[in-house]
């Protein structure tokens, strides 16, 4: 290295070495130091011609008024409110409003574009008369059968023009159809069998302002709704959900009562010569919180597809859980699945649901109250589950027992003190 | 006693229930015998014959009244119920002579059995548990307020409480082999034997 140094201190240029050096700097940091920010302005500097840009666009968004609109002001407006108009409009400038007014985002604004100058159907109340909004006498008397025919006629005419306002269509069963929809709404009209001296009170009868059936609600027209909308005959029916009713021998209101709860999901793999099946279990319990408890199982590879398998075999697989009192088992029950053992305990009134989270939810969907439990062993979810629907749906009843054995049984809780025992 | 003889039999009766038996033996002692009057009682057993090795002629092969005999009798005793009390020995039996069926029971004590017939309801066996509360290591004996709690199913004296649905416990006292709600009757309290279901 030494030996190194004067040979390239030679075979540099000379300029290089002669010119003076800028003395070094201390670095104080490992990283390179940062150039200073250019300073910008505050503002934004326009130029002339895009502020002229600007004041043309304002112009033609908010126009200053002409005089036919003056004149218009004029007729619903004070001179002295219009003078406050004009020097409000003088002060605040167009171009302002088009680069800072903005149209407002919040969740309270109105859904549609109004000044709140007319009633909205649906957001607006509707308006109602009374009796007292009539003038003159209020009496009305019934049609004889002359006025009557008149006056279906003159109201199923006003009917069919409502209906086709641009005129009759060419079609001869259509014209026909039409006649005799708008000749039934006319003979159900109470201006054709009443009649009235008060040709105002006759008014009120077909206005709909003093009908006390509200009108019918509008129907909206956006993508929101027609999306949600749907009608019966729109509905699809689950083929896997008919056959389940039929096999049941429901209807949908009893299915919409079964409590189902999907407990265990994962994802499993069958591994064949082509690769591997990726595919989703599911476990699901069911039950009406009145004695009855199912659990089933589904797979498949659409996630929806296993769970709605697992939900059908679920209510499917329901059977009858008894009950002490509606509340807790009959005595202690003990059931082993795999390496899984379950021990239910049966508790006194007001004692709970102390059961791990799995339990928890098939004691509440089997409609048990209270109850505790310990699973010493293994605690795989799904055998956790199998056993304690085993054992729930398994037991022993103490009727069964006392006639296995030959012997009699009386249960005197709620015997003694009047039956006043919690 | 050494209890382990009665551990053998617990464990016996388990298996031979399923099993699902109709009839097993058990060795022959006093307290077996005792016990199994005492599970007879309690409706776990069907039946409890001393023999010998071959089991003893099952009941519907022993010899039994003709049927217009026993029309006869139950005619009779719908009449008269108190006649199934026969008074007196001398006197002739009113509903005629009982049917007595010879067991042969060996001279030798050592080669006696004691058969025990299992009960099954609804394809299922009438006693499935029986295992020991006192050990031969270890015995328990429980006071009458003992039995009290643990009938009342809670725990007592390192014995857990009967929760099971029909759970029994035998104890022997001085008055025999009782079971547990029989002593919390009678006030006695003993050592426990065993806890059957």
């Amino acid at each position: 290295m030494s030996v190194c140094r004067p040979a390239q201190c030679l075979l540099t240029k000379a300029a290089s070495t002669t010119l003076p050096r800028r003395p070094p700097q201390r670095a104080f940091h490992a990283s390179a130091p940062q150039q200073g920010r250019k300073k910008r302005p505050h503002y934004p500097s326009i130029k002339a011609d895009d502020l002229k840009l600007l004041t043309q666009a304002a112009e033609a968004e908010y126009p200053i008024y002409d005089i036919t609109e003056t004149r218009l002001l004029a007729k619903k407006y004070t001179r002295s409110q219009i003078a406050a108009i004009k020097a409000a409009e003088s002060i605040i400038d167009a171009r302002d409003v088009l680069t800072q007014g903005q149209r407002r985002t919040d969740s309270w604004r109105l859904n549609y574009e109004d000044d709140l100058a007319e009633v909205d159907p649906v957001t607006d109340r509707p308006e109602r008369l009374t009796g007292d909004d009539i003038k003159g006498p209020k009496t009305f008397t019934e049609a004889n059968e002359v006025e009557r025919d008149e006056n279906i006629s003159r109201l199923a005419t006003e009917n069919l023009a409502k209906i086709y306002p641009n005129g009759l269509p060419e079609n001869e069963s259509a014209i026909q159809s039409a006649m005799d929809a708008a000749i039934t709404q006319a003979t159900l009209d109470p201006r054709a069998t009443y009649t009235s001296k008060n040709p105002r009170a006759l008014k009120a009868l077909g206005d709909e302002r003093h009908s006390i059936i509200a009108p019918d609600l509008p129907r909206v027209e956006n993508r929101m709704a027609r999306q949600a909308r749907r009608l019966s005959t729109e509905e699809v029916d689950d083929p896997r959900q008919k056959r389940l009713l039929q096999y049941m021998g429901w209807d949908k209101l009893k299915l919409r009562s079964i409590r189902v709860k999907t407990l265990v999901s994962h994802g499993v793999v069958n591994q064949t010569r082509m690769g591997k099946i990726r595919s989703n279990y599911f476990l699901t319990i069911a039950g009406n919180q009145d004695g009855l408890l199912g659990v089933g199982e589904g797979k498949s590879v659409e996630p929806e597809e296993g769970r709605k398998q697992s939900v059908m075999s679920a209510i499917r697989n329901m059977r009858p859980v008894p009950r002490y009192e509606n509340r807790t088992t009959f005595g202690d029950l003990e059931r082993k699945v795999g390496a899984t053992k379950v021990q239910l305990f049966s508790r006194p009134p007001g004692f709970g649901l102390r059961v791990q989270h799995l339990i928890f939810e098939i004691a509440r969907v089997a409609g048990l109250q209270d109850l505790s439990a310990k699973t010493p062993r293994s605690r795989n979810k799904m055998n956790v589950i199998k056993a304690t629907w085993e054992a729930l749906t398994n037991q022993k009843l103490p009727d069964e027992i006392a006639r296995a054995r030959g012997k009699k049984l009386v249960d005197v809780r709620k015997v003694y003190y009047g039956g006043s025992v919690h | 006693m050494s209890l382990v003889n009665l551990a053998h039999v617990c464990s016996h009766l388990q298996n031979a229930s399923k099993a699902r038996l109709g009839l097993t033996s058990i060795p022959v002692s006093k307290m077996h015998v005792k016990l199994a009057l005492g599970l007879q009682r309690e409706g776990f057993l069907s039946s409890v014959t001393l023999g010998g090795p071959a089991p003893p002629k099952p009941f519907l092969l022993q010899a039994q009244q003709d049927p217009e005999q026993l029309e006869v009798m139950a005619h009779k005793l719908a009449e008269e119920p108190w006649l199934a009390y026969p008074v007196g020995e001398k006197t002739k039996p009113p509903l005629g002579q009982e049917q007595v069926h010879e067991v042969h029971v060996p001279e030798n004590p050592a080669r006696r059995r004691l058969w025990l017939g299992l009960k099954y309801w609804q394809n299922e066996p009438v006693l499935r548990y029986m295992k020991l509360v006192s050990k031969p290591t270890r015995r328990i004996w429980l006071t009458s307020e003992d039995l009290g709690k643990i009938t009342r199913t809670r725990e007592s004296s390192y014995v857990k409480g009967l929760t099971h649905p029909g759970e029994c416990m035998f104890v022997t006292t001085d008055r025999g082999v009782l079971e547990a709600r029989e002593c919390v009757e009678r006030r006695v309290g003993g050592m426990a034997l065993c806890r059957v279901w």
